[in-house]
């Protein structure tokens, strides 16, 4: 190609590309924006439509908390605090605190994969400014609350069984483990999560 | 007759400089508007990830993975548990290889799209950017639904992946994908075959193939300058095997080869092979279980292991040192990003102010990736 | 506008005063009137409109909040900047750093006696009013040059002679392309110019020949040159100066660089309107003067604004040229064809003095046939990927 050539060449697709473009971005004149306006103009509240999954501000229902500690030694930078007491004549267990520090929370969702009746759980809540640190912690258990006894069979209790549904739809959101693990050392008694942790813990105390 | 007296100039590019992708710093010295010489200052995104896996365990360490590269976090999970499961000697389902290479490549789709949407922001074009970010916030809406974050997504675990795909969710994707591939052909009308854009993208920052191995330059970066190198067509892993897809290479059919144009143009065309490989995945997605057992208490054997992940910004290797307990003893993380950061300095010899910003842009680094 | 003196010291409005200061208060006055109530406003106007169809460019919905629709953003973004800290850094040279904006602004507000807003609105009908336009617009590099030397930031530096090289460059192209119109008409005031072109496009300029089309586009885009526009922002580039010149300044100052910039747009349009649009011209529909005056002020405001809108337009499309390509995009390609323009001008007037009609019809059949194909682009895209995928209800 000689240089005259190229010279007109160079106007010609500088020319043809910018009308391309122009064309483009004219036809965005009659296209919806993609714009979700938050907080105010919107037809429904963010909240509502964020999918099941969605990892919001932790929440726990104390009613339906086995006291297994498996949360605790799940979340990797420890920000939340259970604090359990066992009669040692009654055998149950009492769960005095339970605190989950919010600025920590990273929302990872590890703590609520290991939780055998969903009692603490990811809300879709996601505004959570606030004022002091000290009210960014989130401490659940106000007078000390009985732990909850899985029974053998479907849950009785009317006030406490809609509470077990939810939770239990919340854990077997999570894909259960498969095909058994035949490597590495194997602690006993730590090979299955769920039932066993709980047992694991209730036998610490 | 005295002659007129110049100096050159220093300056510093950065740590808050608009363009930098992040808090990323460059020692400039310029004569006028041409560089002689562009110095990266590396480390003010230094987390100490690799020694925070040291302490968190082998369970706890997959959400720090996240924030390692965020803007493709579903690799680095996948690096992270494909470790793990080679030192302990996992087998990861079927499902579970589908979901993964599913969601991995939805990221590469959320990162690549991330990536040619700065290049034009960079240039001073702030329409593709916009437009690419719509694109990638409906991918970002998709993996929400499947994880429930939308930029840590945390969605590995050793052994599998945490959730299986949600019902509908597959008829989703695939409408976002007949939705995605008119609009890469209007992006590249915008943009990509813009005279100007052109112009300003080719015969800059030229690597040739020598260099970019001598280099150690990785994903697009290498692929830009003709070569054919892919850890998921070269060196197979999870189930890419079963995949029929092409590997894009930079052409040089604007200015030399290897220039910021083809490393620029391999991301488009990797954007096209990645719909294709998720409508394959998609359509042959087995059933059964996506998570193998794997115990709370997590203690491989001692040992130690290297592996390779084809990222959105290549090769990603994850070296892990198991002493049998808990913790992992050692990890390291070995990034596209860094690497590409050791060729800026000689690249940028001669180059004009305007063009360094190209250049940063056409390696796509990314501050955290770089520091860890 | 001697008449309008005249007539206010016949009516004694200000008693015995000297005549020469009646004119000075009435000018004084006038021109507060203009700048303030219409220059300053634009300005401000154009701002909001530019983001509103920016946004709309991008998929975005933009400012629609302060007022209806986000009307009155620019209002509480002025008021914003007038509250803000006025910041001098301590080793500038403080003198011409505050002198500076001054001088932008200058050079903003001078073009406006010149303006031709109808066939009687205008303040000073100069012989060499074009040739007034284009000089007093180019005050403007003294400015920035003074801004981005004495902040002494090396942004600001870089900013400031980017701006200086690109606007004395591209002076030469846009003053070669008034040439073709001067050519044709042998005057160089504004109203004489317009009164040579009709109201009908076929008798405006643009279509005169194929050589004034070339020119006007040429003029149009050393005009968003001039006024640091995309594709041509390099003084200001954020990507990789910053903010350029401007990077030091905070406040008020700040907001005079950016009111002239974005009134600077009405300038530039005013300029291609007149020169190739006809102007004001509007067909004779009324023999009252007060209605076809009212009739010409739309007309004229129609055609800047619609070039105002492709101003921003082409800025929500194309990317920043390199400083060197932007050097040779002025010397190897727009300063040889607006030469090659003149001469192929000279040559059509000399063979056609007064004009050809049938060029200036089948120029306009072209014209209709390019917009026309154009539109079809438009619609080829816009099925191509209409469909508009929405995850979620919020939207």
């Amino acid at each position: 190609m000689g240089a005259v050539a190229e010279y007109f060449d160079n106007i010609k697709n500088t020319v043809t590309t910018i009308f391309e473009g122009m064309a483009v971005t004219a036809s965005h004149f009659m296209r919806k924006p993609y714009t979700v306006q938050y907080p105010d103009r919107i037809p429904v509240r963010v909240q509502d439509t964020l999918p099941y999954r969605y990892r919001g501000i932790l929440n726990v229902d104390l009613e339906i908390c086995t006291g297994c500690l498996a949360c605790e030694r799940a979340c990797p930078i420890d920000c939340i605090v259970i604090a359990c007491e066992k009669d040692q004549k009654t055998k149950i267990l009492t769960i005095s605190q339970f605190d989950i520090d919010i600025i920590k929370c990273m929302y990872c969702g590890l703590c609520s994969e290991p939780c055998p009746t969903g009692a603490i759980h990811h809300t879709s809540e996601f505004e959570g400014a606030d004022f002091s640190t000290e009210s960014m912690i989130r401490r659940f258990v106000t007078d000390p609350i009985d732990a909850y006894k899985p029974k053998k069979g479907p849950e009785t209790d009317e006030r406490i069984a809609p509470i077990l549904n939810r939770g239990m739809r919340y854990v077997n959101e999570f894909a259960q483990g498969g095909e058994a693990w035949n490597g590495g050392v194997v602690d006993d008694g730590a090979a299955a999560p769920g039932a066993d942790d709980e047992e694991e813990a209730a036998a610490k105390q | 007759m005295s002659t007129l007296r110049t100096e050159e100039m220093t300056l510093n590019m950065g740590p808050q400089h608009p363009s930098t992708h992040g808090v990323l710093r460059f020692i400039v010295r310029a004569d006028g508007e041409v560089m002689r010489e562009a110095i990266p200052d590396v480390g003010y995104l230094h987390r100490s990830i690799e020694k925070i896996a040291e302490k968190v365990g082998y369970h706890g360490f997959m959400p720090y993975t996240d924030r390692v590269d965020y803007v493709c976090a579903m690799f680095t999970n996948q690096g992270w548990g494909m470790a793990s499961e080679k030192l302990a000697n996992i087998q990861v389902p079927k499902r579970g290889e589908y979901c993964r290479a599913i969601a991995t490549e939805f990221n590469r789709l959320a990162s690549h799209l991330l990536s040619v949407g700065t290049m034009g922001m960079d240039i001073g074009a702030m329409t593709p950017f916009t437009h690419a970010i719509r694109e990638r916030e409906m991918i970002n809406d998709l993996i929400e639904e499947l994880c429930g974050a939308r930029l840590t997504f945390n969605y590995m675990r050793i052994g599998g992946v945490a959730w299986d795909l949600p019902p509908g969710w597959r008829e989703k994707a695939l409408a976002y994908l007949d939705h995605f591939e008119p609009i890469l052909d209007e992006y590249n009308a915008l943009i990509s075959y813009n005279k100007i854009y052109i112009e300003r993208l080719a015969n800059v920052g030229i690597i040739s193939a020598d260099e970019a191995v001598n280099y150690n330059l990785v994903g697009p970066n290498l692929r830009g300058s003709g070569i054919k190198w892919d850890i998921r067509k070269d060196l197979p892993y999870s189930v890419y095997s079963e995949f029929d897809f092409d590997v894009p290479v930079g052409k040089g059919e604007w200015g030399k080869l290897g220039d910021a144009m083809d490393r620029y143009m391999v991301r488009i065309r990797e954007l096209k092979e990645s719909v294709k490989i998720l409508r394959q995945a998609l359509k042959q997605i087995p059933a059964g279980p996506v998570l193998a057992k794997v115990p709370r208490n997590f203690k491989p054997p001692a040992g130690e292991c290297q592996i390779r992940v084809e990222s959105a910004r290549g090769d990603m290797g994850w070296y892990a040192v198991s002493d049998g307990t808990g913790y992992p003893w050692r990890v390291h993380v070995r990034t596209g990003s860094f690497a590409a950061m050791g060729i800026i300095q000689k690249l940028s010899q001669g180059l004009m102010i305007a063009d360094l910003v190209t250049l940063i842009a056409s390696l796509d680094v990314i501050a955290p990736e770089i520091d860890r | 506008m001697q008449e309008l003196i005249n007539n206010i010291v016949a009516a004694g409005t200000f008693g015995k005063m000297p005549e020469t200061l009646v004119a000075a208060i009435v000018i004084i006055v006038l021109s507060a009137v203009v700048f303030l109530g219409i220059a300053f406003p634009f300005a401000g106007i154009v701002s909001w409109v530019e983001r509103r169809v920016w946004a709309r460019i991008q998929s975005r919905v933009g400012p629609n909040r302060v007022g209806p629709n986000g009307f009155l953003q620019w209002l509480a973004d002025g008021v914003k900047h007038v509250c803000k800290e006025d910041v001098i850094p301590t080793d500038s040279d403080h003198q011409l750093f505050k002198i500076a904006p001054y001088l932008v602004v200058l050079a903003f507000v001078l073009p406006w006696a010149v303006m031709p807003f109808s066939s009687s609105l205008i303040l000073a009908d100069m012989n060499v009013g074009i040739l007034y336009m284009t000089s007093v617009t180019a005050i403007t590099v003294v400015g920035v040059l003074m801004a981005g030397w004495a902040s002494n930031d090396k942004w600001s530096l870089i900013g400031g002679i980017r701006s200086a090289a690109q606007i004395v460059s591209y002076e030469i192209p846009a003053g070669l392309s008034i040439f073709p119109v001067v050519l044709m008409t042998g005057t160089l005031s504004m109203q004489g110019i317009i009164r040579a072109q009709g109201w009908a496009p076929q008798h405006w300029f643009l279509f005169a020949n194929p050589f004034t089309f070339v020119a006007a586009n040429i003029l149009y885009v050393s005009a968003l040159a001039e006024g640091n526009r995309t594709p041509f922002d390099l003084p200001e580039a954020e990507s990789e100066l910053v903010a350029g010149f401007a990077t030091e300044y905070s406040g008020m100052r700040y907001l005079f660089f950016f009111m002239a910039e974005w009134g600077n747009l009405f300038i530039i349009g005013a300029i291609i309107t007149t020169l190739f649009l006809g102007g004001w011209q509007f067909p004779q529909v009324s023999n009252n003067a007060v209605v076809m005056n009212i009739l010409q002020l739309i007309t004229f405001n129609v055609k800047v604004l619609f070039l105002v809108f492709v101003s921003m337009w082409i800025r929500g499309t194309l990317p920043r040229v390199r400083i060197d390509q932007l050097m040779s995009l002025c010397w190897k390609y727009f300063v040889p064809i607006s030469f090659v323009n003149m001469i192929g001008t000279a040559i059509w007037v000399a063979i056609w003095p007064e004009g050809n009609s049938v060029a200036g019809y089948i120029m306009f059949a072209l014209g209709i046939v390019l917009a026309v194909i154009f539109i079809q682009r438009v619609m080829y895209y816009l099925r191509r990927s209409r469909m508009e995928l929405y995850f979620r209800p919020t939207i």
